[in-house]
């Protein structure tokens, strides 16, 4: 019954070949029994068919059914008969592809043995011809020795000779990836297990004829082997025995020496896996030839890759050699022979001219022989440090040192640190004896406490010596001083803090004294580096206010003699210079969440208060250097962050103090230092008949309010009414600091306590619009600072995200068409959503996330809209300037996706007349500008982009250097934004007119022209 | 290129650093520059200042041109140029002068790459200086022991032109220059 099913389904499959007949041959067979017999006996008249195609096709189906059919339920005797039935049709040149596939299945079966194996394998080396098979035929030769390899090893090891001269005969010659990645997998296990002595020149030639690999996989390879998966492989073969060693060498020396770069990297590190498989005697035979070789890759490299391994390979050499394992192994306290000592005096004789070329890589060499092993390490060094100390430290020297670290070192220490010490002084070697010294401090355990102390003091003496101000020395000084620091402070603190402090000048030097002016900036640049930890840090406020109190003393600003002038500029300066560092550091600390921080509200904040507010009541006009706005803008930032890490108690009593100072005059409650403050001086800043000296102090009030929490009130009766004033205050006559600060504590207070505030927020607004801002009868500066005042009012409420936040922005619209501000208006919808210092999370205002996407997905559309269609030209122009600053003030990736919209209209932007905007359109250009994808946009305003920038990068065209500058480096951009062909027509043009941007009278300017002018004479296609 | 190095093992010189002041403060300024705003001075107020192109702009150009056969190097390492070896021509009436003398010194006298060294800061200098300025490239007197033949073909304008005809020889060229534009 079910025999003749199965011959039915074998005449069906005959016929059509499909799977399904497969599918359903399995089941009838397994359900009828475990024996594939059955199926031979109805396929046999096929199976013996006189037709080459009915034999084919008969051998095919039995090999296909064989496949999916469980191999646990093929039964000894089904495997029995049909191995020996396959055997049998390899010998047909039609039957033996499919024959070759039944075997594939076959192999692998659990009830498949060793003999099936031997009978298999010799009827393949008999019958199969390997060149006369296509890939995925020989690919079945290769996956049926691959899996006899893996189970049926030791029946094939038992043929010996015959299966290695039959393997090899059979291999020889394959070419495709796929089938060597098998081959090679193969190989290996030969080379290991089998017994290959009289084989090895057979199997060296079918490995090491594939090296190197240069193969590259197509672009669309739907097979997925990449050179790297055939490069490993075949590694894995050459490194497989140690009796490759004297055949690859020499091979492997040729290729290093004739190959490209990319060949000899790679048979660099094909060496780096095998010489330690090869073993040491091999090593050491070829250790002259191949230290030669590769002595060619360090000192006259191809390039910095190839060096690199080069060396790593040198190592490996040296560590075979003198390894551990190696039979040759020195003990300690034998000499080093050999290579390591060939090879260190080689690059010692160098080292004799160690101004030279060859001296760099020679001193290479020695770092790299040090961290070898622990034995040619100590030889290197033996040999290194007295022949090096024997000169005076020059350069590079020092470069020696940084790899080795650990304890060989120890013997030679003393001299190595005198070298160092001696290094210090000289100009040349300074920055490498620096560099060494800091390799000596970080390497653990080598140096004691009072070594420590030893280059502390050394280093304390070219701290501050003439000729020292190089950028790369004082790196190295801070490095090692923060090095020491973090082992051993006592050195640093109790010498070299000091010293910088004593070294700081009472009195700001004179203008034209350059020199020392550079010596105090360097002195508190130290300082900022080294006195971040809190006692350290308490120590700098100390020392530095101070002195601030010393430089801005009226005697010390006046002329040491009568012939000179009066100029406080410099005393100026230099207390900024000092209030900048207490601001750095500050915002270091803070930034790092250092729990000291608040305490400096007692300690430091009512010494700076007094200092200004005294300069600004109690000295004379000219004298009164502490009211410069730029020094009261640096404490304001120190006043800002001493406040925002206060608790909200804290914060309160301060505040009270704050308002009593400057609006009650009762400044004592905020200031506190020498010289007292008299009694009888008015201090009110905010009355509209102050001083203007008094004025510049407004922004120290800002400061601190824009630090407040949200849960503390102002000290005033009515929030409302107070803003309204502050408001009205900053459009009289105030300066820009001055107005700012206003701003940013007026913002502050909306963003943090808008739930009090709606009286402000809708009627006293409602009319500042409208009397200041909207009526056309103001004088334009007026409504100008308005609009300002709008934005911050607008930006406090955006940030946290409050739903009247637009309603505010879209009022801006309506200014479009007034000539006299509509381009301020149109400014400020960008400056609304500008990131800012003021309302960030760390002054505790309330920020909400995605804010600025928002806004601008919802005011995109109107402003798109606006800039197309309004028909006014001056209307148009406004959207376009709205646009313009909106793009400038968000994140890239928000407007990313819009760019094709946009782009268009930045082009037109590119027409408006004032140049800022222009600048801001092309630094957006800039920021867009994506160097991998050529953007079509762009392709297609190639040429009247090359025209504009152009234009606005030659100076008779355009004044400002912002402007050139940006329109400079966007044609030096564009080369590689645009294909050749497209922008090929510009090049002359460019070229020609770049050389008028060469002749620029500003440097910045030339020096981005120059950078244009190569890239479009590089430009080809 | 031949494979005998004319010059296998060249002298290196530390460059020498001008930049003092200017890491702490622009335009020579006495305040020091705050951590982040850099952009709040825009220069706008010396906008009418010109700045004269002067020997250090100029050496700034050539200084980071590789050297052709020790390619990781630069003109400026080798001591090949320098800046004190970059002239003027004596300023006639306040006028600016308008002819400019590079000299440069070969490592060795029997340097034969020197005529591509000259060649690469002349290409160099072409590009990038304004076209009203007449500039002498020549080998500093008695290092090299072809300095007339050299000097003569350096500043033939037709034989650098021919040059730059030869593909070979402009892509070598690049290679060098492309250090300099970094």
């Amino acid at each position: 019954m079910s025999e003749e099913r199965i011959e039915r389904l074998a005449r069906t499959w005959i016929a059509t070949g499909q799977q399904e007949e497969v599918e359903t041959t399995v089941n009838e067979l397994l359900s009828t029994g475990s024996s594939l017999l059955p199926l031979v006996k109805a396929l046999g008249i096929y199976l013996t068919s006189e037709e080459d195609d009915e034999r084919n096709k008969g051998v095919e189906f039995l090999s296909s059914v064989l496949a999916r059919f469980p191999p646990e339920k093929l039964n000894r005797q089904s495997v029995r008969v049909l191995a020996t039935f396959y055997c049998g049709k390899l010998e047909d040149t039609e039957t033996i592809v499919p024959a070759l596939k039944g075997l594939v299945t076959l192999v692998g079966a659990p009830t498949f043995t060793s003999s099936d194996a031997l009978e298999v394998v010799k009827a393949l080396f008999r019958h199969v011809k390997m060149r006369v098979l296509v890939q995925a035929q020989r690919f079945f030769v290769f996956s049926i020795f691959d899996t006899l390899v893996a189970k049926q090893r030791d029946a094939l090891k038992g043929m010996g000779k015959e299966f290695l001269d039959g393997y090899i005969a059979l291999v020889e010659g394959e070419k495709d990836p796929r089938n060597l990645l098998l081959a090679f997998a193969i190989a290996r296990i030969l080379l290991i297990e089998f017994e290959i002595a009289s084989h090895v020149e057979e199997l060296f030639n079918i490995t090491f004829c594939y090296f190197p690999i240069t193969f590259r996989p197509p672009p669309d390879d739907p097979y997925g082997i990449t050179s790297d998966d055939l490069k490993n492989a075949l590694k894995a073969c050459l490194n497989a025995t140690p009796a490759f060693g004297p055949l690859a060498i020499p091979l492997f020396l040729e290729k290093i020496t004739a190959g490209s770069p990319v060949t000899k990297r790679d048979t660099l590190s094909t060496l780096d896996v095998c010489l330690p498989v090869y073993g040491a005697s091999i090593a050491r035979v070829n250790a002259r030839k191949l230290w030669n070789t590769l002595k060619l890759e360090i000192f006259q490299p191809t390039d910095s890759g190839t060096e690199a391994k080069a060396l790593r390979t040198t190592q490996i050499l040296i560590q075979v050699i003198y390894g551990e394992g190696a039979d040759g192994g020195l003990s300690d306290s034998q000499e080093i022979e050999g290579l390591a000592k060939e090879a260190s005096d080689e690059c010692l004789r160098i080292l004799k001219e160690p101004e030279k070329s060859q001296a760099k890589p020679a001193t290479k060499v020695l770092c790299a022989f040090m961290s070898t092993t622990a034995s040619v390490a100590r030889f290197t060094l033996k040999q290194a440090v007295p022949s090096l100390s024997a000169r005076d430290s020059v350069l590079g020297d020092s470069e020696v040192l940084p790899t080795e670290g650990e304890a060989p070192l120890s013997p030679y220490k003393d001299e190595v640190l005198g070298v160092f010490t001696v290094g210090l002084k000289n100009t040349g070697t300074c920055k490498h004896a620096l560099e060494g010294l800091r390799n000596m401090v970080t390497t653990k355990g080598l140096l004691s406490d009072e070594e420590l102390g030893f280059i502390v003091h050394n280093v304390n003496e070219i701290l501050l010596k003439e000729g020292m101000e190089d950028d790369d020395v004082g790196e190295g000084i801070l490095e090692v001083f923060i090095e020491i620091s973090s082992i051993a402070p006592r050195h640093v603190t109790e010498t070299t803090l000091p010293l910088l402090f004593s070294s700081l000048p009472d009195r700001a030097p004179p203008r034209s004294a350059d020199t020392e002016r550079l010596k105090f900036w360097r002195i508190l640049a130290f300082l900022k580096k080294l006195c971040i930890q809190s006692d350290l840090f308490e120590m700098l406020v100390v020392r530095l206010s101070t002195k601030l109190d010393l430089i801005c003393t009226p005697k010390n600003l006046l002329p040491e003699s009568d012939t000179e002038d009066l100029d406080v500029e410099p005393s100026a300066a230099y207390a900024h210079s000092i209030l900048r560092t207490l601001a750095d550091v500050l915002g270091t600390k803070v930034d790092k969440n250092h729990p000291d921080v608040p305490k400096y509200i007692d300690r430091l904040l009512p010494k700076l208060y007094h200092l200004h507010i005294y300069s600004a009541v109690a000295i004379e006009n000219t004298l009164a250097i502490a009211t410069d706005p730029r020094l009261v803008a640096v404490t304001s930032e120190i006043v800002t962050k001493v406040i925002q890490t206060q608790t909200a108690q804290r914060q309160e009593t301060f505040v009270a103090d704050l308002f009593a100072a400057f609006f009650e005059g009762q400044v004592k409650r905020i200031a506190d230092g020498q010289p007292k403050i008299p009694e009888d001086i008015v201090f009110k800043p905010f009355e509209s008949n102050a001083p203007v000296l008094q004025r510049h102090l407004v922004p120290l009030f800002s400061a601190a309010i824009v630090a407040l929490r949200k849960e503390v009130a102002l000290p005033i009766p009515d929030e409302n009414t107070f803003l309204q004033t502050l408001l009205l205050w900053s459009l009289d006559e105030t300066s820009i600091q001055q107005r700012d600060a206003v701003y940013h504590a007026i913002g502050s207070v909306v963003n943090k306590r808008v739930e009090g505030l709606s009286s402000f927020l809708s009627k006293q607004l409602d009319a500042f619009w409208t009397s200041k801002v909207a009526d056309i009868s103001v004088p334009a500066d007026i409504r100008r600072k308005a609009i300002l005042a709008w934005v911050w009012i607008a930006k406090a409420l955006l940030v946290r995200a409050h739903p009247s936040a637009l309603s505010y922005t879209e009022r801006l619209f309506t200014l479009f068409d007034d000539t006299d501000v509509n381009w301020d208006a149109a400014r400020a919808i960008g400056a609304i959503v500008r990131i800012d210092k003021v309302l960030t999370k760390r002054n505790n205002a309330i920020v909400k996330i995605l804010y600025a996407q928002k806004f601008f997905n919802a005011l995109l559309p109107r402003i798109v809209e606006g800039a197309k269609t309004s028909g006014d030209s001056n209307r148009q122009n406004a959207y376009l300037v709205a646009l313009t600053s909106l793009i400038k003030s968000i994140p890239k990736t928000t407007y990313a996706h819009e760019l094709p919209t946009l782009m268009p209209l930045l082009l037109r932007g590119l027409d408006l007349p004032d140049p800022e905007i222009r600048a801001n359109v092309i630094d957006t250009l800039l920021a867009t500008a994506d160097t991998e994808t050529k953007n079509p946009t762009i392709s297609e305003h190639a040429s009247s982009l090359v025209n504009t920038m152009l234009k606005n990068s030659i100076v008779s065209e355009q004044p400002s250097v912002r402007l050139r500058i940006s329109a400079l480096k966007y044609l030096a951009k564009l080369p590689s934004l645009v294909r050749y062909d497209v922008l090929h027509p510009q090049k002359a043009l460019v070229v020609r007119e770049l050389a008028k941007a060469l002749d620029d009278p500003k440097k910045a300017v030339r020096k981005e022209a120059v950078e244009a002018r190569t890239n479009w004479f590089k430009f080809s296609g | 290129m031949s494979s005998e190095a004319f010059n296998p093992n060249p002298t290196v010189f530390v460059p020498s650093k001008s930049k003092t002041a200017a890491s702490f403060s622009k335009n020579n300024s006495l305040w020091l520059d705050g951590e982040d705003d850099q952009d709040i001075e825009g220069g706008e107020e010396n906008l009418d200042i010109a700045e004269d192109i002067d020997q250090e702009e100029i050496f700034e150009l050539i200084r980071s041109i590789s050297d052709p056969e020790h390619r990781s190097m630069t003109l400026e390492q080798l001591a090949v140029v320098s800046a004190p070896e970059i002239s003027f021509d004596s300023v006639d009436d306040g006028i600016p002068s308008r002819r400019i003398k590079v000299e440069f010194t070969p490592t060795v006298p029997h340097c034969g790459m020197s005529t591509f060294i000259g060649l690469s800061i002349r290409v160099r200098l072409l590009r990038s200086l304004p076209t009203r300025f007449k500039v002498d490239i020549r080998v500093k007197p008695g290092s090299h022991q072809s300095e007339h033949a050299l000097n003569k073909q350096l500043n033939d304008k037709e034989r650098v032109a021919a040059a730059l005809e030869n593909p070979a020889l402009v892509e070598v060229l690049e290679q060098c220059l492309a250090g300099a534009t970094e």
